[in-house]
């Protein structure tokens, strides 16, 4: 076989490869029976979200999702395993089933849900403002000119708005918070409109800047719920029940005020039914 | 797995992902060039150059080599802010995959500066050539036909890592890509897609180059 044929035939089988790692044979979602038969809960949180998880000071994964995760696994009675997931593989690692459920700032929008399916909302996300203090940038209108550069984190539900609301602005999309937080700080860009639930967290390491935070009710609360593999319905109903207990004993509210240095600004409406 | 791939989600994304992967090209030519002319000079000093100034291209090389791309481009992006220095996205990127990059290619043209033979560089010398003129005249048409192989393949290596670009808001295919993705959740079939964009980007590059080579310096380079 010559080397060009050894080439294709390689590439051939490469393909194949790939074919069979994506028929509906492989591994799938866990319904709620295999994850009780297994004894572990596999939840994916996404530790560049502080507070949401993070690293402690012993390199494991922290904060207030895995402490929610925690609770979770607590009533269904089995051992939990925490996943770091990232932003591009959170969703394909819940519908192989590696992970059972995915958390980390899982905002609902109508064309996410059409790939994965959310609980009942865990906590809500609002919205405002970040920029230094007496610069005036304390309004959309402020905010929506060519001058004015908006520094955000790639990939937030924020950024279809602001396409929307605030066209003349030039967007910077950066990697992460601290990196946005940097780039204001620095002047590189003159405010951030985005999530303002864990700001007061993510400033804190830039204490020379004297910072302003103007929430933006008008942009509406977005709401956060766990995100399950499409059609896995048991064990979505089964955590449909839970979060319900969980909001209702208060656990989910303290866990919150624990790491966020503060009550949600809008309080998730608990209803008994879904 | 319980997840149906539905491409029409993204197709429609398409020539936004296009317009990434043209900044995409643009970021590694110019990164490529630069560090191809830093790579030559550093190449020539370490060649022909004072010991002081050798010393500081061996502690250049040093240093690029054995620090990561993306920790340089942080330094650039970040550190020197706080110094005055305030560049913009894509020319702190462009700069820190020149320098990089100029460090790979000191090394590589140095490897083309060491395949002269002494007669030539002789030869020249006592027509009386000076060291630009040798360096022109007689060291580049010896070493392009050797050093062109390695150094089309440190090009693709910089289309590749343009892909680091999109941690520091350059636009570029992925950065695109993650945007997309967060859009539509869609990520199989956005990756994919991006995949297959590389794929067609480095192979139309090394056809380019083989082509290129093949007229300017009869470097018979294969293809596929």
């Amino acid at each position: 076989m010559t080397d060009r044929r050894a080439l294709f035939a390689g590439g051939a089988a490469a393909a194949a490869a790939a074919a069979t790692l994506l028929t509906p044979k492989e591994a799938s979602a866990r319904p709620l029976e295999d994850v009780l038969r297994a004894g572990e809960l596999r939840v994916g949180v996404n530790p560049t979200l502080p507070p949401r998880a993070l690293f402690n000071e012993r390199n494991q994964i922290d904060g207030f999702e895995p402490e929610v995760a925690a609770a979770i696994a607590q009533k269904l009675g089995v051992r939990l395993v925490l996943q770091a997931v990232g932003s591009p593989e959170r969703i394909p690692m819940v519908a192989s089933g590696r992970i059972d459920f995915v958390m980390g700032a899982m905002s609902r929008t109508s064309e996410r849900a059409k790939v994965i399916d959310y609980t009942v909302p865990v906590h809500s996300e609002n919205y405002g403002i970040v920029a230094i203090e007496g610069r005036g940038h304390t309004s959309i209108e402020a905010l929506n000119k060519p001058e004015v550069t908006l520094a955000q984190v790639r990939g937030t539900t924020a950024i279809p708005y602001i396409q929307r609301a605030i066209p003349n602005a030039q967007v910077l999309l950066l990697d992460n918070y601290p990196d946005r937080n940097r780039a204001i700080a620095q002047g590189r860009a003159q405010a951030s409109f985005d999530g303002i639930d864990s700001v007061r967290f993510a400033l804190r390491p830039f204490r020379q800047v004297q910072w302003e935070v103007t929430a933006v009710p008008a942009f509406g609360v977005t709401y956060s719920g766990l995100g399950v593999a499409k059609n896995n319905h048991s064990l979505r109903n089964w955590l449909n029940v839970a979060l319900y207990e969980l909001h209702t004993d208060g656990t989910i509210e303290r866990a919150w005020e624990k790491w966020f240095d503060g009550p949600m600004f809008t309080k998730v409406p608990v209803s008994p039914f879904f | 797995m319980n997840y149906s791939l539905i491409y029409s989600q993204v197709t429609g994304h398409i020539p936004y992902l296009l317009g990434g992967a043209v900044l995409t090209l643009q970021l590694a030519m110019i990164s490529f060039l630069a560090g191809w002319a830093i790579g030559l000079l550093n190449a020539s000093i370490l060649h022909f150059g004072p010991r002081a100034a050798r010393l500081a291209v061996q502690a250049y090389v040093t240093f690029f080599i054995n620090t990561p791309l993306l920790v340089q481009i942080f330094f650039i992006f970040f550190v020197l802010p706080d110094a005055g220095i305030l560049l913009s996205p894509y020319a702190a990127v462009a700069i820190g995959m020149s320098l990089n990059a100029g460090a790979y290619l000191t090394e590589i043209q140095r490897a083309g500066f060491q395949s002269l033979r002494r007669e030539e560089l002789d030869a020249a010398s006592a027509m009386g050539f000076s060291v630009p003129q040798m360096v022109w005249y007689v060291i580049v048409p010896h070493i392009a036909k050797a050093l062109y192989p390695p150094l089309s393949n440190q090009f693709i290596i910089q289309v590749m890592t343009t892909s680091i670009a999109a941690i520091f808001a350059v636009e570029e295919l992925t950065g695109r890509a993650y945007n997309v993705n967060s859009l539509t959740f869609r990520s199989l079939e956005v990756f994919s897609i991006v995949a297959v964009i590389y794929v067609a980007l480095t192979l139309v590059c090394s056809v380019a180059l083989a082509l290129i080579g093949r007229w300017l310096f009869r470097v018979r380079a294969r293809i596929l």
